[in-house]
């Protein structure tokens, strides 16, 4: 969730939930087989290029892990919101923020 | 200030877990737990701090999802700043939590999250400071359901 518009120099507030059980490696399945980690190790959103903000997370996150952060609006851009989930896979999103 | 709902899908079901294997610090006579715990943990010495605040509810009802926000009086400027903070929960199987990076003149040093705790403890914050100085901040929890299992 982001603010379509902010004032120039204004703080703005990122509020992101991805759906992920984060699978922790620690449990055990029926058959007392683990089940393999999985989940979302890095979070990484950047506005305009630049990295602003990061988060490596471990297995102690909740499942489908919220992150809420604020940024300074300092140039109209794109803000690339980027995750990596164990194995390798990525995912982004993107959101065009005005800065008035 | 229009606001767009961002649901990010990245992948599959299931139910949470961890297990138990619980870290105990080795208690050194005369020094504090905690303190022992995070030298062992990155060989520093860490100075509590009022500016940095980690805030957590005293009493949970489920270790599953317990809402955290870390904050760090700081300016946010090249000459001072929040370079990262990280948090530990020494009473869980794995006793790293997450780690948070700043970036000065970009973001503000606060966050949000929710986190899993296996039982009550204290849960530590370290903020390391771009002076090279490292703050730390605790907050005792109480869950009434184990997080991990």
């Amino acid at each position: 969730m982001v603010p379509g518009s902010v004032a120039k120099n204004e703080v703005f507030t990122v509020k992101a939930i991805i759906q992920h059980q984060m699978e922790t490696g620690l449990r055990t399945d029926s058959a007392g087989k683990t089940i393999p980690r999985k989940i979302i190790n890095q979070f990484v959103c950047r506005y305009g290029e630049l990295e602003v903000f990061r988060a490596d997370l471990h297995e102690a996150v909740s499942a489908n892990p919220f992150l809420e952060f604020q940024l300074l609006a300092t140039e109209n851009g794109r803000l690339e919101f980027s995750w990596r989930e164990d194995g390798g896979a990525t995912y982004s999103l993107f959101h065009d923020i005005v800065v008035t | 200030m229009s606001l767009t709902r961002r649901h990010i899908l990245a992948n599959t079901m299931a139910t949470v877990a961890c297990a138990v294997a619980l870290l105990t610090p080795k208690r050194t006579q005369g020094a504090d737990e905690m303190e022992d715990f995070l030298w062992r943990l990155t060989g520093r010495k860490a100075t509590p701090s009022n500016r940095l605040r980690l805030v957590m509810p005293a009493e949970f009802p489920t270790g599953y999802t317990v809402p955290m926000s870390i904050s760090v009086d700081s300016p946010m400027t090249e000459a001072d700043h929040v370079k990262s903070v990280r948090v530990f929960a020494p009473k869980n199987p794995l006793v790293e939590v997450v780690q948070f990076h700043f970036v000065p003149g970009r973001s503000l040093s606060s966050v949000s999250t929710r986190v899993r705790l296996a039982a009550p403890q204290h849960v530590v914050a370290l903020a390391e400071m771009s002076d090279g100085s490292l703050l730390m901040a605790k907050a005792w929890v109480t869950v009434a359901t184990n997080g991990c299992l």
